[in-house]
């Protein structure tokens, strides 16, 4: 009976980019929207 | 003017609030999904990886879908706020296809013994890239408003159109020349507690969705309502 | 019914007059084929790699790229901007100016396939007057689908500053299904396998031009009409 492959690693990998771009895109969402709304009240 | 960035200030609130309930919801998504699922026997922890790539896949597909019903909306009923919207959706989903074609191959190593094959579903996920980056590029090149809504709209509209196409010859290539796939993921037969969390994790993606291209087509309103005329900078 | 076949051939005609002027896009079209087809030659090693397994995918990785130079010859459409606007002012249906335009790069890049095909056959010595009618035909076939998407995206992307670049890159999703089903038919065509083994892709390009042809001709007047 073959024994479960050890590949935590990749796991960890796609969790670790999968939520570094959703945090990346939330940042870059707020420093657009807080840019925009400063120089609005300008 | 003031009253439309005032309107566009709330959409943006209303979409930062929903993003960070949708994060929540995401952390919420891993905890259960790395410590309460149990993991497959034969294809080990990175089967888990299936709970952030198909989520992800299906947020992108649905801001493609969006994107190319949005423009069709668009070039009939003429309002600018629709090409905003469709904007916004081909920017959240060029995200989410970022997370969908890194993950795919990163799950496909370990599961498939490959990073890449050119199956249907595969092909497809780069070529919805493509597009995004295509639809986005062009609306970069193009300065004037009109001419951008216009062109992006045709765009949006003919790569809708075109994604069954790419289906169907990938599909009809590889029922010939099937793939040789040592472990296939297995998707109907998933056990309750597997079930759920994809069913979970579905909600929270979509729900994530909704929060990027509320906060992201906010924007876009603020940044038309602040130039005075119809986006210049979506 | 007859008079928007002329105008659109009226239309078609000029572009090509045009064309034949200049020459220059035929030309790189025609020294890159060459090109392609000299590389790949040395590039395999014959008892290796038998003709017939590459020969399709080099025919239609050169015929993919020489037309994408052809339609990037959307720098004479710049020249004649002035032209479009006057075509535009005429009581002329856009769809009948797309018509036009799509005959006109069609024609073009069927040039650059005819001068393609022979030297294909000195190059990789294959054989193929059994099956030329076909191959005439699913070059036809694929031609008409990318050439017809290709047209909407030159006349776009030549109001934008990287032209030569954004043109491939926004067709090539486009250019995926037809030159799958194009390698597809080829192979068997070369083979001399039965047409039945060949239905189900040829009825993919059709659908495959029919319905973006159509579609095409449908949003052309939201590209040149406020």
């Amino acid at each position: 009976m073959p024994s479960t492959p050890d590949n935590a690693g990749y796991m960890i990998a796609a969790y670790v980019i999968t939520v570094v771009v959703y945090v990346g895109y939330t940042i870059s969402l707020w420093r657009r929207a807080r840019l925009m709304l400063r120089s609005e009240d300008d | 003017m003031n009253s439309e960035l005032a309107s566009a200030r709330r959409i943006i609130r209303l979409g930062f609030a929903l993003t960070a309930i949708a994060l929540i919801a995401v952390a919420g998504v891993y905890v259960r999904a790395l410590m309460y699922t149990p993991i497959e026997v034969r294809q080990g922890a990175a089967q888990k990886i299936f709970y952030v790539h198909a989520p992800a896949a299906w947020a992108a597909l649905m801001a493609f879908s969006l994107v190319g019903i949005v423009s069709a909306l668009y070039l009939w009923l003429k309002d600018p706020r629709l090409d905003l919207f469709a904007a916004s959706s081909a920017e959240v989903g060029l995200a989410f296809s970022v997370v969908m074609l890194t993950t795919g191959p990163i799950w496909g190593k370990p599961v498939w013994g490959t990073w890449w094959t050119w199956d249907a579903r595969l092909t497809l996920t780069l070529m919805i890239f493509l597009l995004f980056l295509g639809y986005l590029t062009l609306r970069a090149a193009l300065s004037d408003p009109s001419e951008r809504a216009r062109f992006s709209a045709v765009v949006g509209i003919l790569g809708l159109v075109l994604v069954p196409f790419i289906h169907l010859s990938v599909y009809l290539f590889r029922t010939l020349h099937p793939a040789p796939i040592l472990l296939k993921p297995s998707k109907p037969s998933l056990p309750d507690t597997m079930l759920a969390t994809l069913l979970y994790a579905l909600a929270t993606f979509t729900l994530l969705y909704i929060g990027f291209v509320t906060t992201r087509y906010g924007l876009a309103r603020a940044v038309a309502a602040q130039s005075g005329r119809e986006g210049t900078d979506a | 019914m007859a008079s928007w076949i002329r105008l659109a051939w009226l239309i078609a005609a000029k572009d090509l007059r045009v064309e034949l002027r200049s020459k220059t896009a035929l030309l790189s079209s025609l020294v890159f084929a060459a090109l392609v087809l000299v590389v790949f030659n040395f590039a395999r090693d014959a008892s290796l790699v038998s003709s017939t397994v590459l020969a399709p995918s080099v025919l239609w990785i050169t015929i993919a790229f020489a037309a994408v130079i052809a339609l990037n010859r959307a720098f004479n459409l710049e020249r004649e901007n002035a032209s479009m606007s006057g075509l535009l002012l005429a009581p002329i249906s856009r769809g009948v100016i797309y018509v036009g335009k799509f005959l006109a790069n069609l024609a073009f890049v069927a040039a650059v396939e005819l001068v393609t095909l022979p030297l294909f056959v000195l190059f990789f010595n294959v054989d193929i007057w059994d099956s030329l009618g076909g191959l005439l035909g699913v070059m036809a076939l694929a031609s008409i689908g990318f050439v017809a998407v290709g047209t909407i995206f030159s006349a776009m992307v030549v109001k934008t500053r990287f032209a030569e670049l954004m043109l491939p890159v926004l067709l090539l999703p486009f250019m995926v299904p037809p030159l799958i089903g194009a390698v597809q038919v080829t192979t068997r065509l070369l083979s001399g396998r039965p047409l039945s083994e060949m239905l189900g892709w040829l009825r993919l390009l059709a659908v495959y031009d029919v319905v973006f042809v159509t579609l095409c001709v449908m949003v052309f007047p939201a590209l040149v009409d406020e």
